[in-house]
């Protein structure tokens, strides 16, 4: 497989896999395709011990096939055991979920997210679906992994409808770069392959610092890629683009 | 053993208007839309829905005009469907009122009612305007801990499910994820269990919900369609494709519901 053999999809999917830790507790739940690729990802390549919990209550499921719904019922297929989505949030609550995968309509600089409303809360211009278990999780896990497969100024705001969530997010993986908190404020860690610094901040509606010295996230390995493939053959990975 | 084996027209019937009603399931999995298709046609009005993440049966019942109020965590369709259109007409026209929760707050609040107590505490938010947007009691912690937020018990009037299996005293069999269904039976006033089949008995140990919670019971094959029902049939995603496009307009909407709901006489054994 050649290096230009990755698009978007391949680079958030790889980059979101690499952030994972063997033998992490990892959790993913409604609406979240690229979560669910990396985990299974990190799983079959440096993370075998992982385990992998979802909103769907398998606990390390092997589905035959990747679904289109993170809730749905393949992944439960091969699961060790099942747990209730009450008991993954009482996981968490008592600081023992290691990764909670979250995303944002609106991110903010401090990595906040809007999943709530624009406009008014009480009367919305556009009411969005609601933060499901963000509230919780961001302030109770240990690391919060963000991400978006759109990356624009309406997405990375600099000010936020509402804060629909807030916590412990440490990265934010979007089909430009890899943000990184530090200092409770959001920095461009890498800009993937191929993507200019200009983009970056022309953007992101938030002030970032980035320029020809911010280092290139290390594209998709062939490894990396033909286990992907493996894995993801209807191209799952892509449905959120 | 009792019989609470009844008609979807039945029990449906029994529920008021304005009442609180905890719809089982999750997003496009295992919604009781059997009862959500009966309770437009019987046109009910000012129900508060509760539910930790919601798609079709929410969007339905919004467009349908049959509910006031959402309690719950997400209302979307995942990835493959996007927004709820009528939800989010309903919130941007004021005539839904999004109580939007964190899906472990409606957790929470099911779980207060299941155990007797006024309110549960819940861990985390700190940082989020829903505290404030929803009136949610920060408390101290009476032995001295780090405060909390305070969730109001939710008791809803009635807990509607969709189950695999069930016997005709209610003991009722899911299989797959249980989602919260377990946890809305115990705190509902009311539990209304439709069921793909019903049988004699239920293997015990296989019983997610024990009859003498439950207070109908309905055979209804095909009860979570267009959702999916775990072993049984996947989502419909044509079915959710035309409804969600249809549902872009409330001309569309209407439309809709008129002629694959309303046209539809109610299902369910001795209708």
């Amino acid at each position: 497989m050649s290096e230009e053999s990755f698009g978007p999809p391949e680079m958030m999917a790889v980059a979101l896999a690499r952030l994972l830790r063997n033998g992490e507790t990892v959790f993913h739940g409604v609406a979240s395709p690229l979560p669910m690729v990396a985990t299974l990802l990190a799983k079959r390549l440096h993370a075998p011990d992982l385990v992998y919990l979802s909103i769907a209550g398998g606990v390390d499921a092997s589905p035959s096939r990747l679904p289109a719904s993170t809730v749905d019922p393949v992944l439960l297929e091969g699961a060790r055991a099942t747990v209730t989505l009450a008991e993954l949030f009482d996981l968490s609550a008592r600081g023992r979920l290691d990764v909670a995968f979250l995303s944002g309509v609106q991110i903010d600089g401090r990595g906040r997210v809007n999943m709530s409303a624009i406009g008014p809360f009480a009367r919305p211009t556009v009411r969005l679906p609601g933060g499901a278990g963000s509230a919780l999780l961001m302030p109770t896990a240990k690391r919060v992994l963000l991400w978006r497969a759109k990356h624009d100024p309406r997405v990375f705001v600099d000010e936020l409808d509402f804060v629909t969530a807030a916590g412990n997010v440490e990265r934010v993986v979007t089909p430009l770069c890899v943000f990184r908190r530090a200092e409770d404020r959001l920095v461009v860690e890498t800009i993937h392959p191929g993507v200019s610094p200009d983009v970056v901040r022309v953007e992101t509606g938030f002030p970032v610092e980035v320029g020809s010295k911010t280092p290139v996230t290390a594209p998709p390995t062939p490894e990396e890629l033909a286990v992907l493939e493996e894995l993801d053959p209807g191209r799952v990975r892509a449905s959120e683009f | 053993m009792i019989d609470k084996q009844t008609t979807l027209a039945e029990a449906i019937g029994a529920i008021p208007d304005g009442a609180t009603a905890a719809l089982g399931g999750n997003t496009l999995h295992r919604a009781p839309c059997a009862a959500v298709h009966e309770i437009v046609r019987q046109g009910k009005r000012g129900l508060n829905l509760v539910k930790t993440a919601g798609a079709y049966d929410v969007d339905l019942l919004c467009a349908a005009g049959c509910a006031s109020a959402v309690s719950a965590g997400f209302v979307g369709y995942e990835t493959p469907f996007g927004l709820a259109p009528a939800y989010r007409r309903g919130v941007e026209t004021g005539t839904v009122e999004a109580r939007e929760h964190v899906c472990a707050s409606v957790i929470a609040g099911l779980r207060a009612a299941s155990q007797g107590v006024p309110f549960m505490p819940l861990a985390g938010m700190d940082g989020s305007d829903l505290q404030a947007a929803r009136g949610f009691a920060r408390i101290a912690d009476p032995y001295g801990g780090p405060s909390v937020v305070a969730i109001p018990a939710i008791a809803p009037d009635v807990a509607i499910l969709h189950v695999q299996q069930a016997d005709r005293s209610g003991n009722a069999r899911i299989d797959g994820t249980r989602f919260e269904d377990v946890l809305m039976a115990q705190a509902a006033r009311r539990v209304i269990v439709t069921a793909e089949e019903v049988v004699d008995a239920v293997e015990p140990a296989a019983v997610a919900i024990p009859g003498f919670l439950v207070n109908a019971v309905v055979e209804v094959p095909g009860g979570a369609s267009p959702c999916s029902c775990a072993g049984v049939y996947a989502y419909d995603a044509e079915a959710l494709k035309a409804w969600t496009a249809a549902a872009r307009t409330p001309e569309g909407a209407r439309a809709y519901i008129e002629d694959r709901i309303l046209a539809v006489a109610g299902v369910g054994v001795g209708a």
